[in-house]
C-alpha cells in the first residue's frame, strides 16, 4: 500500500509545472546555454566545461527535484491531506518513507535530461561504467537533500517551505560549485564550499569523471550532513505530528 | 449488544482549556449517533480521541476492543474531518483508489464515488471541484475502504439545503449496509433526522443521551408563555409543573411538565394576557440542556441572557424560539 502512496506521489510531482521547470527544464537549458555561449579559447578548455558542468547541472536539477519534496509536503499538511491519511490504514511513518521513495524517483529525469544533453548535444565521451557510476552515485547522493526537504516541509507553512527551498537550492548551488568551478572562487569562499553538501554531491561525479572514485574526505562530509538533515527531517516530523 | 467504541472517564486538556470532562460513551455496533454541541463543547476533540489522532490525558478510549490506531491500521475506520481540502494535481478517482487500495476490504472506486454522488466526476481535478463537491469527495474518502465505522466531522458545515439533504441521504445508504456512523454537528435537525440516538455534549461532558423525542421528554415538554407588560417574574419559579422560567423580551417563558396545572396557576394570578401554550422544540431542549450553571438560575431571568444563549447555537439555521411564540400569541 505505500507503493500505491509512492504512485500517486510520483505522478502528482511530475504533473506540477514547477516541478518541471524546476527540477528538469532550468537544469538542462543553463546547462546547454553556459556550455554553448561565449565562444572558449580552445577546444579542450570548451570540453573540459561541457564535463564538468554536466555533473553541475545535473547536481544542481537533482538538488532542486529532491528540496521540492518540502513544499509538497508543506502543501499537503495544510490542506489536511497528510491529517486524512492518519485515518486510513497507512502509518505516518510508511507516508514519510512514502515520500522519501518519490524523491528517489523524481530525482532522475534531471540527472538522465543533462547526462543525455551532454553526450548528444555537447559531445562528452565516458566509459560506459563511468556513465553508470556518475549516475548511479549522484542518485544515492540525493538522500541528504531530500532529507533537508522533508524537514523543511514538516517543518515550516506552506509560504515559508517555499522560501526556505529555494534560498537553499539557490545558495547551495553557488557555493558548492554547481553553477561555476570553485576555482574560480576567491579563497576564503573556496574553503567554505569544501564543506558544503553541495560541493561533495558534485563531487561524487566529477571524481568519477577523473576516473577515480569520490575519496574519503567527500565520503565523510556527506555522510556528516546525511546525520545532520536526517537529524532534522526527524525533529520536524515528530514536531509536526503533535498537530498534523 | 456489541460495541464500536468506549470512552471510559475521559479527560483531555489543551493548555488552559478542560475540552474534555469525564466523558463517558459508548457507541453500539450498528447504531448512528449524532454528537451534538455549540462550537467548543467537545465534538471535535471526542473524534480525535476516537480516531487516535490525540491521546487522552485521563481516562482510556477503546475502540473495537483495542486501542485507537490498532482499529485504524486494520482499516476497520474510515473518516470525514473538518476543514480539509482536496489536495492538487490528482484526479477524484486517482485519490479515491488509492485511499481505498490502504484497505483490506475497500469498495470498488466506482461505488464509493456513486455512493457520494459524485459518479460523473471521476476525471475531474480535485482542486477543481465547487465547495459541495469536495465535500463530497471527502465523504468518498471516508467510505472508499469499507469502514464498519465512519465518522463524521460535522460533515455538511459550508453545505446548501439542497446538498445537506443529498449528503444526508449518502450517510444513511452507508448506514443502512450495516455499518457504525458517528457524526457531530451542531444543528439539531440533522442530529434528530439522521440519527438513532443523540448525545448531546457541553462544556467536555455529556448532558443528555437517547433519542430526539426522549431528550425532548428529559427537559419538559411544553412551554407556556405570557407577556409580564412589566410585572415581576417573582414567585413564577414556584408555580406548579414549573421546571424552568427564562424570560424573552417582556414575555415569561415557563417549561413545564404539567401545562394544565401552570396554566390554571396562572390564570388564577390573572397573568394570561398573550397566553401560548406550545410544545418544546428540540432546539428549547438543547437550550436548556447546555444552559451553563455559571449563568445561574437568576441570570436566567435576564433578558439578555436568553438572547445570548440563541446566538451561541447559530440562530441563522434554526427559527429563532422567540419569534414562534410570538407567532403562536397572535
Amino acid at each position: 500500500m505505500m507503493l500505491a502512496y509512492v504512485r500517486l506521489e510520483i505522478r502528482r510531482t511530475l504533473r506540477d509545472t514547477g516541478f518541471v521547470i524546476v527540477g528538469i527544464a532550468t537544469p538542462l537549458l543553463m546547462y546547454v546555454l553556459f556550455t554553448n555561449i561565449g565562444a572558449s579559447d580552445s577546444a579542450k578548455d570548451s570540453m573540459d566545461y561541457a564535463r564538468y558542468s554536466m555533473i553541475g547541472m545535473a547536481a544542481y536539477g537533482a538538488l532542486g527535484a529532491a528540496l521540492a519534496v518540502g513544499p509538497g509536503v508543506a502543501e499537503d499538511k495544510a490542506r489536511g491531506w497528510l491529517r486524512q491519511l492518519r485515518v486510513t490504514p497507512l502509518s505516518p511513518f510508511q507516508v514519510v518513507v512514502g515520500r522519501a521513495l518519490t524523491a528517489g524517483v523524481t530525482v532522475l529525469p534531471a540527472i538522465v535530461s543533462v547526462f543525455a544533453a551532454g553526450a548528444l548535444v555537447n559531445g562528452v565521451r565516458l566509459a560506459a561504467w563511468q556513465w553508470a557510476a556518475a549516475a548511479g552515485l549522484m542518485w544515492l547522493g540525493t538522500v541528504p537533500f531530500t532529507l533537508l526537504g522533508l524537514g523543511n516541509g514538516y517543518g515550516f507553512s506552506a509560504q515559508t517551505t517555499g522560501v526556505v527551498s529555494m534560498a537553499s537550492m539557490m545558495g547551495l548551488s553557488v557555493i558548492g560549485g554547481l553553477w561555476f568551478p570553485v576555482d574560480a572562487f576567491p579563497h576564503w569562499l573556496a574553503s567554505i564550499s569544501r564543506w558544503t553538501p553541495t560541493a561533495r554531491f558534485g563531487d561524487l561525479g566529477w571524481s568519477v569523471l577523473a576516473h577515480h572514485g569520490p575519496g574519503a574526505g567527500t565520503l565523510s562530509v556527506l555522510a556528516l550532513w546525511l546525520v545532520l538533515f536526517a537529524g532534522y527531517a526527524v525533529f520536524s516530523y515528530r514536531r509536526s505530528a503533535r498537530t498534523v | 449488544m456489541t460495541e464500536a467504541a468506549r470512552f471510559r472517564a475521559v479527560g483531555k486538556r489543551f493548555g488552559a482549556v478542560q475540552a474534555l470532562r469525564g466523558l463517558d460513551l459508548g457507541i453500539a455496533a450498528g447504531e448512528t449517533l449524532a454528537l451534538l454541541g455549540r462550537n467548543g463543547a467537545g465534538k471535535s476533540t471526542t473524534i480525535a480521541l476516537l480516531l487516535g489522532l490525540d491521546r487522552p490525558d485521563d481516562g482510556e478510549v477503546e475502540l473495537f476492543g483495542g486501542v485507537p490506531e490498532a482499529a485504524v491500521r486494520a482499516g476497520r475506520v474510515g473518516a470525514m474531518l473538518q476543514e480539509g481540502q482536496p489536495v492538487p494535481r490528482a484526479t477524484v478517482k486517482e485519490l479515491v483508489s488509492f485511499v481505498a487500495s490502504t484497505y483490506p476490504r475497500p469498495l470498488p472506486w466506482r461505488e464509493a464515488l456513486e455512493l457520494a454522488g459524485i459518479g460523473e466526476l471521476a476525471e475531474r481535478r480535485a482542486d477543481r471541484l465547487s465547495g459541495g463537491q469536495a465535500q463530497r469527495l471527502r465523504f468518498a474518502l471516508a467510505v472508499a475502504g469499507g469502514p464498519e465505522l465512519l465518522v463524521l466531522d460535522e460533515p455538511t458545515a459550508a453545505l446548501d439545503v439542497e446538498a445537506r439533504r443529498a449528503f444526508w441521504r449518502s450517510m444513511r445508504a452507508y448506514a443502512g449496509r450495516g455499518n457504525t456512523v458517528l457524526f457531530s454537528t451542531h444543528y439539531l435537525e440533522e442530529a434528530d433526522g439522521n440519527a438513532d440516538r443523540i448525545v448531546v455534549l457541553d462544556q467536555g461532558r455529556t448532558v443528555a443521551d437517547g433519542t430526539g423525542e426522549a431528550i425532548k421528554r428529559a427537559v419538559g415538554a411544553t412551554l407556556v408563555a405570557f407577556d409580564l407588560a412589566g410585572g415581576s417574574t417573582r414567585g413564577l419559579r414556584g408555580l406548579p409543573g414549573v421546571l424552568a422560567l427564562e424570560v424573552r423580551g417582556d414575555r415569561a417563558v415557563l417549561r413545564s411538565s404539567d401545562s394544565d396545572a401552570t396554566v390554571l396557576a396562572l390564570a388564577a394570578a390573572g397573568l394570561v394576557r398573550g397566553l401560548s401554550v406550545t410544545p418544546a422544540s428540540l432546539e428549547d431542549a438543547f437550550l436548556t440542556l447546555t444552559a451553563h450553571d455559571s449563568a445561574g438560575a437568576d441570570a436566567r431571568t435576564d433578558a439578555s441572557a436568553g438572547a445570548g444563549t440563541g446566538a451561541g447555537t447559530g440562530t441563522g439555521a434554526t427559527p429563532d424560539p422567540a419569534q414562534s411564540y410570538e407567532e403562536a400569541a397572535r
